[in-house]
């Protein structure tokens, strides 16, 4: 079930250390290559750039007091699907985000696949 | 030429004069201030004046209703329904009023005769619709009086005749009675009005013009002048805020509409910025005798301060829920971590309480503060202490940590003490752990801190990094933006932390 995600880049723009650290724990336990973790936006949108291979991305929303909006306008344009988590869940987005797959922390392992399977349009197998 | 025209100018054609003076009824024509301007011969006749005697005399001269004790009384009734009259610009009447009337005797003495009347006041505009003169027309009743006490009391007057005047009498005493109770009473109300707390305002006809508004609304709108005009040029910046298609529908529709906190921006002082007020209010159809919507009643009262007190409390039950899902997902990354290097259950469960009472210390520090921020030596003492006070020793200036530094510096101290009683310094029975700190170039601060161990067990550099060097490490890398080393030379493990302190707070 994990086959269809193995392998893939998933960027990390988390500015609290201890979770960018569970979820690269989460995303190399599913076999996945964790970019990052970007701790700022600026940093995000460094990595974000076009030399970087990337297959998806993992963006908390609130960056040390930035909203991480930036990135993910960067990732749209580059086509690099993506999934925003937030503590204050869907209803904390923008209407211009409205309906981007989205994480609530804390997040299980099980929805942290999900949602990258979503946004990245795979079946779940 | 209407009699309009003729009282103009104070003087009476000829004509006019002699149709008035010819009439059986008496009149006397006052002025604003009530001195006698003018009579007829009627009136001359009832009140057994002469002309000369009373013209240009105030009223309440010529006729003091007597030395009777209830003349003050009588006097005071028909100068209030003149006065009245004067002032509203409507007709007034007296059902029944006391007066006496003097008569001169033979002997030259004056006797007071107690009279009833029946007076209506008219009062008389000019062009520019200003009172110039009023006109009481009064019928003595005297005799209608004494009929009908006579018949309260005695049998000589014909039965019918009494019951018929005095239900008469009666019931015009009784609507003059009611009318000054419903006079009272509407004074009351329009006090009421004026000083609710509430804001109130009457508006009619299709343009919704300002009939009335009380002081809450014109408190409101900033003290502007309203009465009389249309909402549109009273309040412009109304106009484009969606209320006065409401008020249309309501005169339309007859249907009332309620507004609960909706905003309005109003311009309440000249050349201030239009300010945002929250009001609460309904818009109520006035109807009139046909059933016809002709206004609207609108009532309400302000609820900016509840509005805004609601918006503040949201913002903090968001920041709140962040926080804590935030914190949710660090305790669940610590579990998660902690497990890894624990295949004990026994061992996990001490690891991971530690790390957690750990974290928890520095939320208590901060509290304290307010969540504004905490001190480094505070920080350092509480997550060492547990490893006696006098084998840590710390050495530095008091340094304010911002929340989130607080909170990592907090989880490194406890990383490096705990990994110092396990395999370092405070393993062996003499060893100590030197802490010391120092800020560097104030215009940047910089924070520099050495965690030096000594005395302890020889020490190697591990060949693989625990989640406990990871987590010290990424802190000072990903959430300070700092710089760390890590040395092992024999004598004890030397930790090296370089951190920025940028929006340091005040503590």
């Amino acid at each position: 079930m994990t086959q269809a995600i193995a392998g893939r880049r998933v960027l990390v723009v988390e500015d609290e250390s201890l979770v960018a650290m569970l979820l690269e724990t989460i995303l190399e336990d599913m076999g996945c290559v964790p970019v990052g973790p970007a701790a700022t936006v600026d940093e995000g949108l460094r990595l974000s750039g076009a030399e970087e291979p990337l297959d998806a991305a993992l963006l908390d929303v609130n960056v040390a007091g930035k909203q991480v909006f930036p990135v993910a306008q960067a990732l749209k344009a580059r086509g690099v699907p993506f999934v925003f988590s937030t503590g204050y869940g869907e209803g904390g987005l923008p209407d211009e985000w409205r309906g981007q797959p989205t994480l609530q922390k804390p997040f299980t392992e099980a929805a942290v696949r999900d949602a990258l399977m979503t946004a990245m349009g795979l079946a779940d197998v | 030429m209407g009699l309009k025209e003729l009282f103009k100018s104070g003087d009476l054609t000829v004509d006019l004069a002699s149709v008035f003076d010819a009439s059986p009824n008496p009149y006397v024509l006052l002025t604003p201030d009530l001195r006698i301007a003018g009579m007829n011969q009627a009136y001359l006749n009832v009140t057994g004046a002469t002309r000369e005697a009373i013209l240009g005399k105030p009223l309440f001269d010529a006729f003091d209703s007597g030395p009777g004790e209830d003349a003050p009384e009588n006097v005071r009734q028909v100068k209030a329904s003149l006065e009245k009259a004067r002032d509203t610009g409507q007709r007034d009447h007296l059902a029944v009023v006391r007066f006496s009337i003097a008569r001169r005797q033979a002997n030259g003495a004056d006797t007071f005769e107690d009279r009833f009347w029946s007076a209506t006041h008219t009062p008389i505009f000019d062009d520019a619709g200003e009172v110039v003169f009023l006109l009481q027309h009064t019928t003595d009743i005297t005799e209608l009086e004494t009929l009908r006490n006579r018949g309260r009391t005695a049998t000589e007057a014909s039965a019918l005749d009494s019951v018929v005047s005095g239900a008469v009498l009666g019931r015009a005493e009784q609507v003059q009675e009611d009318n000054r109770r419903l006079e009272t009473e509407r004074n009351q109300l329009v006090e009421l009005f004026m000083q609710a707390p509430g804001f109130i305002a009457v508006l009619s006809g299709p343009d919704h013009v300002f009939q009335m508004h009380n002081m809450a609304y014109a408190q409101l709108i900033g003290h502007r002048d309203i009465a009389g005009k249309p909402l549109v040029e009273a309040l412009p910046e109304i106009e484009s805020q969606g209320f006065i298609p409401l008020l249309d529908t309501v005169l339309a529709t007859g249907e009332p509409f309620e507004g609960r906190s909706l905003g309005v921006q109003l311009q309440r002082s000249p050349d201030a910025p239009l300010e945002t007020v929250w009001v609460d209010f309904i818009f109520q159809p006035i109807r009139d005798a046909d059933g016809q919507t002709i206004g609207v009643f609108v009532q309400g009262h302000e609820v900016t301060e509840s509005v805004l007190a609601d918006e503040r409390q949201k913002l903090m039950i968001d920041e709140l829920n962040h926080r804590v899902k935030n914190t949710l997902a660090t305790v669940q990354s610590i579990a998660m971590q902690t497990a890894r290097s624990h295949a004990d259950p026994r061992t996990f469960a001490e690891g991971f309480q530690a790390r957690l009472l750990a974290l928890s210390h520095t939320h208590d520090l901060l509290t304290r503060r307010n969540w504004e921020g905490a001190d480094l030596g505070d920080i350092l003492q509480h997550e060492t202490e547990a490893h006696g006070a006098s084998r840590v020793s710390t050495n530095g200036p008091r340094v304010a940590l911002a929340p989130a530094a607080a909170l990592s510096l907090g989880m490194i101290f406890h990383e490096l003490a705990t990994n110092a009683a396990k395999y370092g310094a405070l393993s062996a029975q003499d060893g100590r752990v030197l802490v010391d700190w120092s800020i560097a170039d104030p215009t940047r601060p910089r924070l520099k801190l050495v965690w030096r161990e000594t005395g302890g067990p020889p020490v190697t550099a591990p060949d693989r990094k625990g989640f406990g060097s990871r987590l010290i490490e990424r802190n000072v890398r990903h959430d300070l933006a700092g710089e760390i080393e890590l040395d092992y030379p024999s004598g004890g493990l030397t930790v090296t932390i370089s951190v920025p302190l940028e929006r340091e707070p005040d503590l």
